[in-house]
């Protein structure tokens, strides 16, 4: 059976014909040959190219989504993998109603996103790391007051998601201040809180941390982790700082040139594209790099400390020799960093 | 229904926050809101040259004028370039996402700067009628109610007529250029430029039943009462009539207008 992070929020508690209680998975999206297409104008650069621009025009289609599908259970905080221009922010702006599929279907909390009835946009929030969504010229709390009137909520309800929101994300000396005057870190957390007042059910993330420093992304990262586990809120993120993806979802889809390459767990991603592991030891005196050469390839010396790349195959058997011709301190065997796992996959074509 | 109403002012009243958050800006639109009042010099100086068109006195030049700067703030085509900054930048996908038509997040920002500029003109247009000779209205309970209807269908018409244009921009990228050749042109007709009761007897047919009359020259005519009850009527008709085409060619191309959002920058 499959396991989700929080069996409360992702399914209903059903009974068996037996009696017997059991956790039913509820779908929250399904995506069936999603394809999107754009007519994108082209000219070469320089003012005789802009003149002629004025008399013929060339146009371009570009297949951004070409026959995506997948499903995500409730609950779920699923990354978005894939290079510049796969088509990872396409996919989620289908997801979230702001483009039409030129064919295709999906469907998120039952409802068809392009329609953008408002049952459907007072269940999901979309967060874009490089956009501003609260009003620039207001202070943090009157901009949270806009939400609240366009969101409809309780004003007690809003009381208390607004009291938590601004202890988790620390907001209290911010709530005073005009959007437009806080630093990034400062303005996407205030984001995130306008994002949440409603409490949605799903929440779309396009580059969340774009641009935070570290301190800030790891605060950005450590809220979604505790609001999804929390409020059992389904996450769908897309992200170029593979840390959001790590530390973030539980699976990812990889989608390159429009189309889904990889959906499962980062596990499994790298178990399927791994081709060498790291082997770290640290070692009772130093020996020469050159005494390792039959063992693997010696990416980085540092006095008794070693690391080598070694095929994935015959990573037990080096690190058993390893251990026999050496006095060797500790030894750790890792996966590669996961920007490389994901360097392989591309690679991989 | 009741939600809908407190969003609404919720964002008329965020609006207006907006509006008055740069002292700077609010002194430059009072300063605006008397444009017309150069157009009444214009004709001022014509009168005091060749002697008032028949029928009109100074007075009257300057009653259409002074009504004619609070009608100029209640033009409602500021959102089209509130549309048009929003689809070429991708700002509107932050309204798309909002559980509130776009429609009724444009309007309902308009309307909150609305309140500010007419907060600041109107007492001084009042204070004018007080101390300027010439500048009175003979408004009755009847017609103080068909001018406040006047007015109100004015600027919703001038706001779905905007809001209209603004939906070319879905297609063509952007649109204010081509809403302000429509407007430039309307200014003509619309009772703006001049009274239509000054227009060449070949135009004031055509003026009195083009959408541009109702948002300007007809709520100014009912107000200084040189209008007769059937001519009044007829002015809601036409008006009535514009925004009912209107709406209804909105609501028909916003289907297809939102199909082709390219939720473009990021």
């Amino acid at each position: 059976m499959a396991t989700v992070r929080n069996p409360r929020a992702a399914g209903r508690v059903g009974r068996t014909a037996a009696g017997t209680a059991a956790i039913v998975l509820v779908v929250t999206v399904e995506v069936d040959g999603l394809v999107k297409c754009y007519r994108v104008h082209r000219r070469r650069a320089g003012l005789r190219a802009a003149l002629g621009g004025l008399f013929r025009r060339e146009y371009t289609e570009v297949r951004a989504v070409d026959g995506v599908g997948f499903s995500i259970a409730a609950g779920q905080i699923v990354g978005f993998l894939g290079p510049n221009g796969a088509g990872k922010t396409t996919t989620l702006k289908c997801l979230a109603g702001l483009l039409h599929p030129t064919a295709g279907t999906v469907r998120v909390l039952g409802h068809t996103p392009h329609q953008r009835e408002r049952d459907f946009l007072r269940q999901v929030s979309l967060v874009m790391g490089q956009r501003n969504s609260l009003f620039w010229d207001l202070p943090a709390l009157d901009a949270f007051e806009v939400n609240r009137v366009i969101y409809g909520i309780a004003p007690a309800r809003y009381a208390a998601a607004l009291a938590e929101l601004v202890e988790l994300l620390e907001l209290e000396p911010l709530l005073t201040k005009q959007i437009r005057v806080l630093s990034l870190g400062e303005r996407m957390r205030c984001e995130l809180a306008g994002a949440l007042l409603h409490e949605p059910r799903v929440l779309f993330l396009d580059e969340p941390t774009l641009g935070l420093d570290v301190t800030a992304q790891a605060a950005v990262r450590g809220f979604l982790r505790d609001y999804n586990a929390s409020r059992g809120a389904t996450v769908l993120l897309t992200s170029h700082y593979m840390g959001d993806v790590t530390a973030l979802a539980s699976r990812v889809l990889v989608i390159d040139h429009g189309r889904l390459r990889f959906d499962g767990d980062l596990s499994a991603l790298a178990r399927a594209h791994v081709t060498h592991r790291i082997v770290r030891l640290r070692l009772a005196r130093p020996v020469p790099a050159a005494a390792l050469a039959g063992y693997g390839e010696v990416v980085g010396t540092d006095g008794t400390a070693l690391t080598l790349r070694v095929p994935a195959t015959d990573t037990a058997t080096v690190a058993a020799r390893l251990l026999v011709a050496f006095d060797v301190v500790d030894v750790a065997i890792e996966d590669p960093p996961i920007e490389d796992v994901i360097r392989a996959v591309f690679a991989g074509g | 229904m009741g939600e809908f109403v407190r969003g609404y002012l919720g964002l008329v009243r965020a609006s207006t926050q907006v509006a008055i958050a740069y002292r700077g800006r609010m002194v430059v639109w009072f300063l605006t809101g008397f444009f017309p009042l150069l157009l009444m010099a214009v004709w001022l100086t014509v009168v005091a040259g060749s002697g008032p068109p028949r029928g009109w006195t100074t007075g009257d030049f300057i009653g259409y004028y002074a009504a004619a700067a609070v009608l100029w703030h209640l033009s409602g085509q500021h959102v089209v370039w509130e549309w048009d900054a929003d689809q070429r930048s991708g700002d509107l996908s932050v309204r798309l996402m909002r559980p509130m038509h776009p429609f009724h997040q444009y309007a309902a920002s308009d309307l909150g700067h609305r309140v500010v500029a007419l907060a600041m003109l109107v007492p001084v247009l009042a204070l004018a009628t007080l101390v300027t000779p010439g500048l009175q209205y003979h408004l009755t309970a009847v017609r103080a109610l068909a001018v406040a209807a006047a007015v109100l269908l004015g600027y919703l018409l001038s706001l779905v007529m905007a809001s209209v244009f603004a939906l070319v921009g879905f297609w063509t990228t952007q649109t204010s250029n081509l809403y302000m050749l429509w407007w430039g042109m309307g200014s003509f007709v619309s009772g703006w430029v001049a009274p239509l009761a000054l227009m060449p007897g070949w135009l004031r047919p055509a003026a009195g039943v083009l959408p541009f009359r109702t948002t300007m020259g007809f709520p100014i005519e009912v107000l200084t009462g040189r209008l007769a009850g059937t001519q009044v009527w007829f002015g809601f008709a036409v008006g009535l009539g514009w925004l009912g085409v209107f709406t209804v060619v909105y609501l028909a191309a916003w289907p297809h207008a939102v199909r082709r959002h390219q939720a473009v920058a990021g």
